[in-house]
């Protein structure tokens, strides 16, 4: 006879007492929860006790619970300490959830749509709390992924895991390798400002060189010849939603292998050409519960903490001014992870470089297992395949290092020069011209001929002398021109250069000396060069900077300055000729300039 | 390495609790301090707007509208203008005049009625009550005489401040007055009646909206019919993509950004409406100008060579350097050759590297840059992106200055 008319609770109060029921309900959720571990069998298990209970009670979420189900029961105590895997693959898995996580908080911000993402972007970080720190972490996540998942094929390559039977493990690692890769690449282009147009800009048009096909690659990848909204839509959608689904697929399947073929050993823990990860002996075997699960939860805790100290202090996610295919940035490279195609690149044919050679190289690597079958994955066994993994390594360093913009790209020392002094906040960096603080630009031209200092003249001397000279020979009034053809107000032209007031504005006084550095260090391309600062008044907080170089014209040919028997750069003459009858050399002038507002905080 | 591991499951267990805490202490300091985070964020990038729109400034409204915002004399209207931020160069002694005046009727009124407590016949005042009266009525009277001289001083200033602006007027730095009003027949202070008939000049074209408002929607869509107005203008164009210009809007909020951060509030002075060298003018008459100006050159390269050969367009190669550095900005990108083919040597370029293509076989060389003007995406030379320049140059330019601008390109061995 039940108290309701159906089997309750109140029926167990009835036959045991409240306080045995409530408990006893109690136990039953817990274990039902947590599929087969009750109140005390948790206690035991985090308090490192035997299981109490038999059968083992701890065995049991593995075979009945869905999350653990694929979890194995058991490692072996080999393979749970730093070596062998230094924890690349859990952090690969780990990153994955981070991502999207971080990924789903940040798309309820975003609209893939050239007008308006921009402006998402300056929401997420001016409208949105925490919106900055979710994007940071989700940039950084991103970076971490790459290189963590790059270092776990590395170590697996170097331990010789991938040998028989995790072959086809391997071939799914590196298909995931691949999707990581561009899953980052993807994202690359949301935030749709200058940095990612043109990053992306350069990958995709390694797609272009493809045979055949490459027009039409090009054209589905950007859905346009250039990349525009339909552009921006198709990386969306890849990021979001085809890349995680094939990731997630292959993240399955390579998860699953792992489990089957059991976590391999270091190489020197087993016979040669045996494979023993399954049979783990009773005296190595360390459970899921409690050690791995506390384990993983304390990793868990620490990498994220990590993440989140990274991202306060020491990283922000980049944002550049709002994508224009209009104005080509200079020192413009692919994303770090795609510099060694970049690299490659330069030593010659796109095809070749840009798609066969990158085609080879994963070609190659989901091939290793099948190529290299040698029985044994002791080092001193694998001498050649680790030369091989070694040389991987270095190539790619060294094809990266050459894909950055300053290797073997031509350009001008003066445009250079000046990009590097102006150059806009981009990788956690800024030109130093942008530093300088607002009250120290101090209105007036002032010269970098002023750091040629005689040791026996003041400052003021030296500058008067300056002026004597450039005023004569017709170098201050090319500059005027310069100036003038480059919009500045005619009202605030100087007539003169100033000292530079190094008491009031030491910054200013230490942007002129490396400027003068960064000539002095061209003395073949930029002969008897000075340069100029030229601080005007715009508006109220808002200063004009113009920054000139000007410079003897001198003979280039293919990009090189042609020297004479001296090793003196070869000067290109005018038709005039000085008051003494010599030719006078072609005087060239180069300038550009930025505006700063008091409240752009470079200097902070 | 291994150290790392914490062996006992207690540590552990700790460890990770510690760290999860920590990072959730982080994330609540990072939480509480998001307000002023925000708030410094958008400071810095209302700043960096206004960098932006002074950059676009400089490069495409300085040549019209003055480096310095001041306008030119009958080509564009001055932007660093006080008239067009609503500002009332006597606008502080007018408001101490009327509230001077507001003051002097209601002591009248009390001495008024005080007077007439005093002559009241049926119900005269005691003695001590008519002392009193008359004490304040004396002090009344002072206040009275203190307002009177306030009143006198602010005319004073009011005057003054007048008389330079007129003088102004005078040596015809105000080009716009007489357009105006007709001040020669009310014999008036010709600032004063402007002022009375223009207050401001969104009052004077009538918009409804703020300012912001005016100054997005003019850059938007341009100024359709300026060119009747400004007689030594082009007009203004429509600047914005939504109506067929070259900037995005985000670039639009910028310069729009940049002409607001002109504004001085209550710090105008007289010497910003005197440096002001073209103000608004009103709205076009309806008048149709005289000649119909001549007819873009299109980009139908065969056609553009006939119509030169039969209307024996010659092209001038000293207008056609103007145009290429100055007008047209050709040389923004046609300068060193990094992003767009160098300026110096285009002729010879053209005549040995591109007329021997087997695609150029029977172009002659005016053909070949006509072409690369009007339909720059047809051919790009190797090396250079495509799709960067324009392509409404045909829509901008008449057949003369195209044929202005080949001619100087052919000068540039």
């Amino acid at each position: 006879m039940t108290i309701l008319p159906f089997p309750s609770f109140l029926d167990d109060v009835k036959e045991k007492g409240f306080k045995k029921a409530v408990f006893e309900g109690i136990d039953d959720s817990v274990e039902r929860l947590t599929a087969g571990l009750n109140v005390q069998d948790l206690r035991e298990a985090f308090r490192g006790e035997t299981a109490s209970r038999r059968p083992n009670p701890r065995l049991t979420p593995h075979a009945d619970g869905f999350w653990l189900h694929m979890r194995p029961s058991y490692f072996n105590r080999d393979v749970t300490g730093m070596y062998p895997s230094f924890r690349l693959g859990w952090l690969s898995s780990y990153f994955v959830w981070f991502e999207t996580i971080t990924g789903i908080l940040l798309m309820l911000w975003y609209t893939p749509s050239p007008e308006i993402a921009y402006g998402d972007m300056l929401t997420i970080l001016s409208n949105v709390p925490l919106g900055q720190l979710m994007r940071d972490m989700h940039r950084l996540g991103a970076e971490f992924m790459v290189a963590v998942v790059a270092m776990h094929m590395m170590r697996t390559w170097i331990t010789g895991s991938y040998k028989k039977p995790r072959q086809f493990t391997w071939f799914t690692g590196l298909l995931l390798l691949v999707i990581t890769g561009f899953l980052s690449f993807s994202g690359y282009l949301l935030p749709w400002d200058q940095l990612s147009l043109w990053a992306v800009t350069i990958g995709a048009s390694m797609a272009e060189a493809t045979p055949v096909v490459g027009d039409q690659v090009n054209l589905l990848l950007r859905g346009a010849p250039e990349l525009g909204a339909n552009g921006l839509l198709r990386f969306y959608l890849l990021h979001v939603l085809a890349l995680p689904a094939l990731l997630f697929v292959f993240f399955g399947v390579h998860y699953y292998k792992v489990v089957i073929h059991g976590h391999s050993l270091p190489p020197q823990k087993e016979n040669i050409g045996e494979d023993t990860a399954k049979r783990v002996p009773l005296d190595k075997r360390v459970y899921f519960i409690p050690d791995m699960l506390t384990y993983e939860m304390m990793w868990l805790g620490a990498t994220t903490f990590i993440i989140t100290v990274l991202c306060i202090w020491f990283y922000h996610a980049p944002l550049e001014n709002h994508a224009d295919p209009q104005v080509t940035p200079l020192g413009t490279t692919a994303p770090w992870y795609f510099l060694w195609i970049q690299g490659a690149l330069k030593l010659g044919d796109k095809f070749f470089w840009g798609v066969a050679f990158p085609t080879i190289a994963l070609g190659g690597l989901a091939l290793l297992p099948y190529l290299d079958v040698t029985p044994s994955r002791r080092y001193a066994h694998r001498r050649f395949m680790l030369t091989i993994a070694s040389l991987l390594i270095s190539v790619t360093t060294i094809l990266s290092y050459m894909g950055l913009a300053k290797f073997a790209v031509q350009t001008s020392a003066e445009t250079e020069i000046v990009h590097e002094l102006t150059f806009e906040p981009a990788h956690s960096k800024v030109g130093v011209g942008r530093t300088i603080p607002f009250d120290q630009m101090i209105v007036g031209a002032y010269t970098t001929a002023q750091m040629h200092h005689h040791d026996d003249m003041s400052a003021n001397d030296m500058i008067a002398e300056i002026n004597a000279e450039v005023l004569a020979n017709g170098q201050f009034a090319q500059m005027i021109q310069e100036l003038k053809d480059q919009h500045v107000g005619a009202n605030q032209l100087p007539l003169r250069f100033r000292t530079i007031p190094a008491a009031e504005a030491p910054t200013l006084m230490r942007v002129m000396e490396a400027f003068a550095h960064h000539l002095e260090a061209e003395p073949n391309e930029l002969p008897n060069v000075w340069g100029s600062l030229v601080i005007t008044d715009n508006q109220a907080g808002l200063k004009r900077l113009d920054w000139v170089v000007s410079w003897d014209s001198v003979l280039i040919e293919g990009g090189e300055v042609q020297l004479d028997d001296n090793d003196d750069p070869i000067l290109v003459y005018s038709d005039q000729v000085d008051a003494e009858g010599n030719p006078i050399p072609v005087r060239r002038i180069y300038s550009d300039h930025l505006f700063i507002h008091e409240a752009s905080a470079y200097f902070d | 390495m291994n150290i790392l591991f914490i062996r006992s499951i207690e540590g552990r267990i700790l460890a990770g609790i510690t760290m999860f805490v920590g990072m959730m202490i982080l994330v609540g300091w990072v939480a509480i301090n998001e307000e002023a985070r925000m708030q410094s964020f958008v400071r810095q990038h209302t700043g960096r707007s206004i960098e932006r729109g002074a950059e676009l400034f400089a490069s495409l409204c300085s040549e019209c509208h003055g480096e310095e915002g001041y306008g030119a004399g009958d080509r564009a209207p001055g932007l660093n203008n006080p008239h067009l931020f609503g500002f009332d160069p006597v606008g502080l002694q007018t408001a101490a005049i009327t509230n001077a005046n507001r003051a002097l009727v209601r002591l009248n009124k009390e001495i008024d009625s005080l007077l007439a407590e005093l002559t009241d016949a049926q119900n005269p005042p005691t003695e001590e009550r008519q002392n009193e009266i008359l004490a304040a009525i004396a002090e009344l009277e002072a206040q009275v005489e203190e307002q009177d001289i306030a009143i006198n001083a602010a005319v004073t200033e009011r005057t003054a401040i007048l008389e330079t602006l007129d003088t102004a007027v005078e040596n015809d730095l105000f080009p716009l007055w007489d357009t105006i009003v007709d001040i020669e027949q009310t014999g008036d202070n010709e600032v004063e009646v402007f002022f009375n008939t223009n207050g401001t000049r969104l009052a004077q074209v009538g918009w409804a909206g703020d300012l912001h408002g005016y100054v997005v929607t003019t850059l938007i869509h341009g100024r359709p019919g300026s060119a009747r107005v400004y007689p030594n203008s082009t007009g203004m164009a429509a600047w914005s993509q939504t109506a067929g210009g070259p900037l995005r809007q985000d670039q639009i909020e910028d310069l729009a950004a940049y002409i607001l951060n002109w504004d001085k509030g209550e710090n105008w002075t007289t010497e910003d409406f005197i440096a002001v060298a073209q103000y608004g003018k009103p709205l076009a008459d309806g008048s149709l100008p005289s000649e119909p100006p001549p007819p873009p050159a299109g980009d139908n390269v065969l056609g553009i060579m006939q119509r030169w050969e039969l209307e024996e367009v010659v092209g001038s190669a000293v207008s056609g350097e103007m145009l290429y550095d100055q007008e047209f900005g050709c040389t923004d990108c046609h300068r060193d050759g990094a992003s767009a083919p160098d300026t110096i040597g285009t002729a010879t370029r053209i005549r040995n590297e591109r007329l021997t293509l087997p695609q150029f076989a029977d172009y002659t060389i005016e053909q070949y840059i006509v072409e690369s003007i009007t339909r720059p995406g047809d051919y790009v030379v190797d090396g250079y992106s495509s799709g960067l320049m324009p392509v409404n140059f045909g829509l901008r330019m008449t057949d003369q200055q195209l044929a202005d601008i080949v001619a100087y390109l052919l000068t540039q061995e």
